[in-house]
């Protein structure tokens, strides 16, 4: 109730009119409080006031019929006409809130203004929206929703519950490469919770049931506040603030159940592997000993047997499970107009498709506000504890097991190999999947933490206010895997070496302070002027402790204190890091006749991580936008009810870096002490004059509704260049290091976004809506002015088993690189390259290397259809991507590629089919063989189109009469499915370590 | 209003002044540059870190003392058996390109530069402290520092630039003489070798004052734990052995006249200085004798570790892997036999002590540890010593190389062996080989002299002089960014 939105007019009266004081009170229709700075305008005259803490206004008011609006943000107008006769119809005024336009306000985090006068491009979503096309967490729920929020899909760890996604927001600014250097992501956006920074880790642990709105900002005018973090784009999101009334009690609860999806997994058959492994000459020997060759002989007989007898183990389905997800949220709240107060316990456990893989967190939270006259304090405590485990061995581990080997020996055990070779035999054993997994090993994490956030705010006059913000958050985490003794890794190993502890721990405390003065004033009725100026710091500091043991004799009693010692040679983990910044702020927004709109930013922003010699850097931002609707020859139209243009330029700066890069550290020669005692050596170069990464951002943008309110549509066109770009980049070895972190070259950036919201039918009134939405967005990048700086990148990814990846100026970042294929020679069943020239070969040369396809798809975007009937509600939604390749690994690496020790894994169907030999020419792949190297070649670039459903559900609001009658306040249900189908024009393994689920969730809220 | 505007300004001032000083941090995990260079002490550490550092084995405690750079030099019989020898024979052929020894010269030329980069934050930092130092030990921190570069630079040139007497125009290496983050251009060898000679002129001045010109190398350091840095002045770069680090590079470079005069001063002040070992402690005491000759080593590193070079490269218990020794005709023929011919003689200090046999074969045992454990000499790997010296005084002495058979003679006399009649290229390389033998600065004499490498007394074994052989290719890490 309390969003300040200081569109406030001072009453003057300098007419020769006689006026009269006309005095009241307003207040809110759902509880009854006084709404505090309501705006009360005489129409046509210069006459207005503001209503006071408690809601009372006293209004100059000419002695003539006229009419008087009463306008609060989130609130439907209330205009009343003011007949002289009628002042007790003035008394007590009831105002309706318009949840509509509650989402038509944006809230930055640092201010807030009307979506109307802002210049910058965002997107608000409400908690309702995002809870109805998915219940697991924010951010999955926001990729639905908005087109320029993506979160990539891991090939390698798919839904794995405890895997932080990779996150963006309308593509990278960075060169890729560096997250594995310094941990951090550093295209990861900006995420802000209740006005303060956060981690993306906190965000996806939060109930979603707790969140009020979301926020995303893109362009330079709404990110530019953040200064020298946002060039990544910024995720605001509000909690629910406690509302006033009787106390009272509200239950949420989220009941899901995941299935594995393991249709992308196209796995041969015991009879299929053992023909392929004939084939591939597994059962030959190859020196021709015919004593050997009858020991294959026999080998494959015992196999071929076990066939007949119908062995065909199906491995895959041995690790997974379903999994049962509950979610909880108790929330208590009420309290009068001077004191609020909420209190909440949310309760997690996600269960994730794999055994051993849970996620459970507990979260309390108590929200206070107290008001007294000008001052308002607020605080928001939560407490939260994690509690995650992971599953010991990886999935692909069963995707590699032999369909031919039973699971289970004779007796029901589980044996320790799957095969062993004799004495004498030159073989590798293949362990027992099931062995390793039925072990008491163990992986899990644990977390305790608590956030307080505490907001002071002084109402200094009505156009005037200060707010002061202190958030510290404490966070420990302590992560212990174990490894047990009889584990195969252990094999050939002594056994006071056997068996492995590793015990992590890792401190955080980060606080956060903001002092910022808010003014808001319209001039001349005509003349709307905003502005924020403030200051900033905070500090993030880090330890990370660790130490591993070993020489564990037991399986079953597993405590540290068991171990024999430490690994010989190790020496215990520690590190620790410590940023700082500091900034001051400055934000001003003009609006001219609500027509006009003009916006800038500025923000000094200092930081610990970079150089002495620029520490200090500058973003700034300019926005300009122009609500054509208003034009006075629009407004009889009453087509649009919205229609603007706008532009903004800005340079926001990204600081999601290492600490230290900037600073020469020195460590001591561990290795030698000599006569004149120990000494010190470099132990990393810094770069003082080490650039912050900038990226000049354009955007322009038009915001559209019409036909009644039927049609929504935003368009977004953007351009950004990241100059300087930073990265490791190598250096020549007479530099004296051999990487070095450095300015180098720059990005460019361009794309659009769209997203279109029909409702062919709209009443409103009825409780009958539905509506089409369709988002869609497009985006190329490309580098310049790189040179040879990232040679090394290349020459490793040339190098690399499957690495397309590489930087040139004028390459995108996102291509596909490699030698263009003309397919597989029939005649002798070699593959035929084409070289730059045109002319073909088979000799494959690196250096023929070309663009041949990019990941990056043409379009992508979501589609889908919501309809509301009364209470019920359902809708379903797709995501779309087309004109994108890729890299086919599965094909490089199951299908060809195969080499004498993969021979042993099992592989993909493929693998046996369409390759070429005497008898099929026309192949699309070579011929089996195992000592045959497959070099990277378009041949393996596909099209990756798909269309996936992503979310589909159904809703139902029980209507009053029946809640009334259970004695409840509301109650509704809903039932969510996400990832329900996948059709794609290529088949690639996903989900390598872990797969891919689909979830259907149930969801219950009870308000009491 | 405005009060509150004037209270608003002054806070904003207030904070923007302490904001610089809070937004410096200091890494606690590591030591931070401004941390470490804040004491005298912490200078003292870091130069010795550097001195530490020059005992990796990618540098003098293997590569550029026994192992790779003497292969090249010819000094060792080098199998053709993969399994025993690996990658060696590939080096004895002068195959540079091989992967493994790509590798290697890139690990060696990567050490060498960082140990550059670490004498330059050191002068640079010098440049700009604010620390008192105590007595001279400003100037023989910056001399001792300078010096290592230029020694480090020295190395690096003689194994990766061209064969200086015949292209002292051609781009060689990058000389650092600041620390920097873009790298620098190749330079010509001839400015190489002016910068090389600058420092080392400037290091000279700097340690003017060495105690090691007054008072000795001092190796009696006080036991109490108080500081040691100014003792062992032969583990230092001290003022004689820039001195003949100069006289060195002068003959090096061509300049005959200036490498005769240095490396007259230090003969001269080395009578009571680096005095020649004394006969007792080698003939004397033939079961331990102090085979490095420690008394005469003008500059040597200590490697606390030493042992481990005599045993991974020259302990006949090492068979049946490799060892390295010298070609047995060689021996006999050349270096240790062949009386008046060659000047070689069985009655050489240097073969008494140094060369034990094993069935057939002598093997090498100069760095085979002395019986008093503990003893500072069984760290010693020599760098230069005073031998070298007199050798390079005969050589400059004038054009003619005839001229300098006195100094030759001398050191002869000194080793226990009779006088030459004349004196010859071939005359005065085979007493180098006696003199430096697995001191790693064989190759770089033969480079010098453009003369086929004895391998061993068969001509047509021994590899005649080519820039192919004495010039190494740049490092891939070099060339590609």
């Amino acid at each position: 109730m309390f969003i300040l939105v200081a569109l406030v007019s001072a009453s003057m009266a300098w007419g020769q009119e006689e006026v009269a004081v006309l005095k009241g009170k307003v207040i809110d229709s759902a509880d009854g409080y006084p709404l505090i700075g309501v705006s009360v305008v005489v129409e046509g005259t210069k006459y207005g006031a503001v209503t006071d803490v408690d809601g009372n206004y006293e209004l100059r008011i000419p002695q003539r019929k006229c009419e008087v609006t009463f306008s609060y943000v989130g609130y439907d107008d209330e205009v009343k006409l003011y007949t002289m006769k009628n002042q007790s119809a003035f008394a007590k005024v009831v105002m309706y809130m318009n949840a509509e336009q509650l989402a038509d306000v944006v809230v930055t985090g640092v201010y807030e203004r009307k979506k109307e006068s802002f210049t910058g491009a965002s997107a608000t979503f409400r908690t309702d929206e995002l809870k109805s096309v998915g219940t697991s967490n924010v951010l999955q729920s926001l990729k639905t929703l908005d087109p320029s929020f993506k979160m990539m899909e891991s090939t390698q760890f798919g839904s794995n519950p405890n895997m932080m996604p990779d996150i963006e927001i309308r593509g990278k600014t960075s060169v890729a490469g560096l997250k594995e250097e310094y941990g951090t992501d550093p295209n990861q956006p900006l995420f802000i919770l209740d006005g303060f920074e956060t981690t993306l880790e906190t965000i996806m642990n939060l109930n979603m049931n707790r969140v009020a709105s979301v926020t995303v900002l893109k362009d330079a005018a709404s990110t530019a506040i953040y200064g020298s973090k946002a060039s990544n784009g910024v995720v605001v999101i509000e909690t629910k603030a406690p509302a006033r009334g009787r106390l009272q009690l509200s239950y949420k609860g989220d009941f899901g159940l995941s299935m594995a999806d393991l249709s992308d997994y196209n796995l041969m058959n015991a009879r299929e592997k053992l023909e392929f492994e004939t084939l591939a000459g597994v059962y030959k020997d190859n020196i021709g000993d015919p004593f050997a060759q009858i020991r294959l002989d026999n080998l494959r007989n015992e196999r071929l047997k076990e066939i007949e007898r119908g062995v065909d183990t199906y491995w895959l389905s041995e690790p997974i499970r379903p999994g049962f997800t509950h979610k909880h949220n108790i929330y208590a709240e009420g309290g009068e107009d001077k004191i609020r107060y909420g209190i909440g316990l949310s309760y997690g456990n996600v269960a994730g498709v794999m055994k051993d893989s849970d996620r459970r967190t507990l979260e309390g939270n108590v929200d206070l506000i107290y008001r007294t006259g000008k001052f308002q304090f607020s605080n928001k405590l939560s407490i939260n504890w994690l509690d995650v485990t992971n599953p010991t061995v990886s999935f692909a581990e069963y995707a590699y097991a032999n369909p031919y080997y039973r699971k289970y020996n004779e007796d029901g055990g589980i044996d320790r190999y799957l095969y062993y070779p004799e004495e004498g035999v030159d073989d590798y054993p293949v362990a027992n999947p099931l062995w390793n997994a039925h072990l008491n090993n163990w992986d899990t994490a644990s977390g305790f933490g608590f956030t307080n956030n505490f907001i002071f705010e002084w109402f200094i006059t009505e156009e005037l206010r200060l707010r002061a913000k202190f958030g510290i958050t404490k966070q420990d985490d302590d992560e212990q895997t174990r490894i047990s003794p009889l584990h195969t890794q252990f094999d050939d190993m002594g056994e006071t070496e056997k068996g492995l502890y590793t015990h992590t721990q890792i401190k955080e405390l980060v606080y956060e302070g903001d002092a910022a003065v808010t003014f808001g004033k319209v001039f001349a009725r005509k003349h709307t002027v905003n502005a924020v100026g403030g200051f900033n710091f905070s500090s993030t500091s880090r330890r990370i402790y660790g130490y591993s043991a070993n020489g564990f004799t037991d399986d079953r009693f597993d405590a540290p204190s068991f171990a024999n010692g430490y690994p010989s040679g190790d020496s215990p983990d520690y590190s620790e890091s410590l940023k700082r910044a500091a900034s001051f702020y400055i934000n001003g927004g003009y609006v001219y006749d609500e027509r006009y709109l003009l916006d800038f930013n500025y923000r000094l922003d200092g930081a610990s991580m970079f150089g002495t010699g620029n520490r200090f850097r500058n973003t700034w931002s300019v926005g300009t936008g122009w609500n054509i609707h208003k034009e006075p020859f629009m407004r009889d139209g009453k087509f649009f009810s919205l229609l603007k243009l706008r532009g903004s330029v800005g340079n926001p700066g990204n600081q999601n870096f290492s600490a230290y890069q900037a600073f020469s550290t020195y460590k001591f020669n561990g290795w030698m002490t000599n006569v004149f005692g120990t000494g010190v050596i470099l132990n990393a170069l810094g770069n003082t004059e080490l650039a912050w990464q900038e990226t000049v951002n354009y955007d322009v943008g038009a915001d559209m509704t019409f036909w009644g309110e039927r049609i929504n549509m935003t368009l977004d066109y953007y351009w950004k260049y990241t100059d300087p770009l930073l990265a490791v980049i190598t250096t020549p070895g007479s530099m004296g290091v051999t990487s070095i972190a450095m300015n180098a070259g720059s990005q460019k950036t361009r794309g659009w976004e769209a997203t279109f919201k029909i409702s062919p039918v709209y009443r409103p009134s009825e409780g009958i809506n539905w509506n089409i939405s369709f988002n869609a967005t497009s985006s190329q990048s490309e580098y310049a002015g790189i040179g040879n700086s990232f040679s090394a990148l290349n020459e490793n990814g040339r190098a690399s088993l499957v690495g397309t990846t590489r930087y040139y100026d004028g390459g995108s970042p996102t291509a596909i690189w490699a030698v263009r294929s003309a397919g597989i020679d029939p005649a002798t069943g070699k593959e035929l390259f084409i070289k730059k020239d045109g002319t073909c070969s088979f000799t494959y040369d690196v250096n023929d290397e070309v663009v041949v396809g990019d990941t990056q798809p043409k379009v992508e975007g979501v589609f889908g259809t919501m309809l509301y009937f009364k209470g019920l509600s359902v809708g379903c939604y797709f995501r779309y991507r087309w004109g994108g390749q890729v890299f086919n690994s599965s094909l490089f690496q199951k299908v060809e590629n195969i080499g004498t020790q993969e021979v042993y894994n099992n592989q993909d169907r493929r693998a046996l089919y369409d390759r070429w030999s005497e008898n099929n020419r026309e192949a699309y792949f070579k011929g089996i063989s195992l000592v045959q190297k497959t070099e990277k070649s378009s041949r393996f670039v596909m099209d990756d189109n798909a269309l996936t459903g992503e979310s589909f559900n159904i809703g139902y609001e029980f209507p009053d009469r029946i809640v009334r009658r259970m004695r409840l306040g509301a109650m509704n249900l809903q039932l969510t499915m996400t990832d329900v189908f996948r059709a794609t024009s290529v088949r690639v393994e996903r989900g390598i370590d872990y797969p891919f689920a689909r979830t259907v969730t149930m969801s219950l809220g009870i308000t009491f | 209003m405005r009060r509150f505007t004037i209270y608003i300004l002054a806070l904003a001032m207030l904070a923007s002044v302490s904001c610089d000083r809070w937004l410096d941090v200091k890494p606690y995990d590591k030591i931070s540059q401004d941390e470490l260079l804040s004491t005298e002490d912490g200078f003292i550490k870091l130069l010795n870190g550097i001195y530490i550092e020059l005992n990796s084995d990618m540098l003098y405690g293997g590569a550029l003392s026994v192992e790779m750079i003497e292969i090249m030099g010819g000094a060792y019989v080098i199998g053709t058996d993969n399994s025993v020898w690996g990658n060696y024979s590939d080096l004895a052929g002068y195959e540079y390109g091989t992967e493994y020894w790509r590798a290697r010269m890139n690990e060696t030329w990567n050490k060498a530069y960082s140990l550059i980069l670490n004498c330059n934050l050191l002068l640079e930092n010098l440049e700009t402290t604010g620390v008192e130092f105590s007595g001279d030990n400003y100037k023989i921190i910056k001399g001792e520092a300078l010096a290592l570069r230029a020694m480090l630079h020295f190395d690096m040139l003689r194994l990766f630039g061209p064969v200086y007497s015949r292209y002292p125009d051609q781009l060689s290496i990058p000389y650092y003489k600041q620390y920097s983050v873009t790298p620098n251009e190749l330079l010509p060898a001839f400015e190489v070798a002016s910068a090389i000679t600058h420092d080392l002129l400037e290091a000279r001045i700097l340690l003017a004052g060495d105690p090691v010109r007054t008072s000795g190398t001092m190796m009696d350091a006080p036991s109490d734990g108080s500081s040691t840095f100014m003792y062992y002045r032969n583990m230092r770069l001290n003022y004689y052995a820039v001195t003949s680090l100069l006289a060195r590079s002068a003959l090096y470079f061509g300049d005959r006249e200036k490498a005769y005069d240095y490396s007259v001063e230090v003969i001269r002040d080395a009578e009571k200085v680096f005095p020649f070992v004394d006969k007792t402690l080698v003939t004397g005491s033939p079961e331990d004798p102090d085979r490095i000759f420690s008394s005469e080593v003008i500059f040597a590193l200590t490697h606390s570790q030493r042992s481990s070079i005599f045993k991974d490269y020259f302990d006949p218990s090492r068979i049946p892997n490799y060892v390295f020794r010298m070609d047995n005709d060689l021996m006999s023929g050349i270096v240790f036999g062949g009386g008046a011919m060659t000047g070689g003689n069985q009655d050489d200090y240097r073969y008494r002590v140094n060369w034990v046999a094993t069935g057939a074969n002598r093997y090498f045992y100069k760095y085979s540890d002395m019986n008093d454990t503990g003893n500072i000499r069984n760290t010693m790997i020599p760098m230069i010593r005073l031998g070298e010296m007199y050798l390079i005084a005969a050589e400059s002495r004038s054009e003619d190389i005839g001229a300098g058979l006195a100094y030759v003679n001398r050191l002869r006399s000194a080793r226990g062996v009779g006088n030459l009649q004349t004196l010859t290229e071939e005359l005065l390389q085979y007493e180098y080989i006696r003199e430096l033998y697995g001191e790693g600065q064989l190759f770089f004499m033969y480079k010098r002299m453009f003369a086929p490498v004895l391998f061993s007394t068969v001509d047509s074994r021994n590899p005649q002089p080519s820039d192919a052989i004495f010039t190494v290719p740049l490092p891939d890490s070099e060339t590609e960014n």
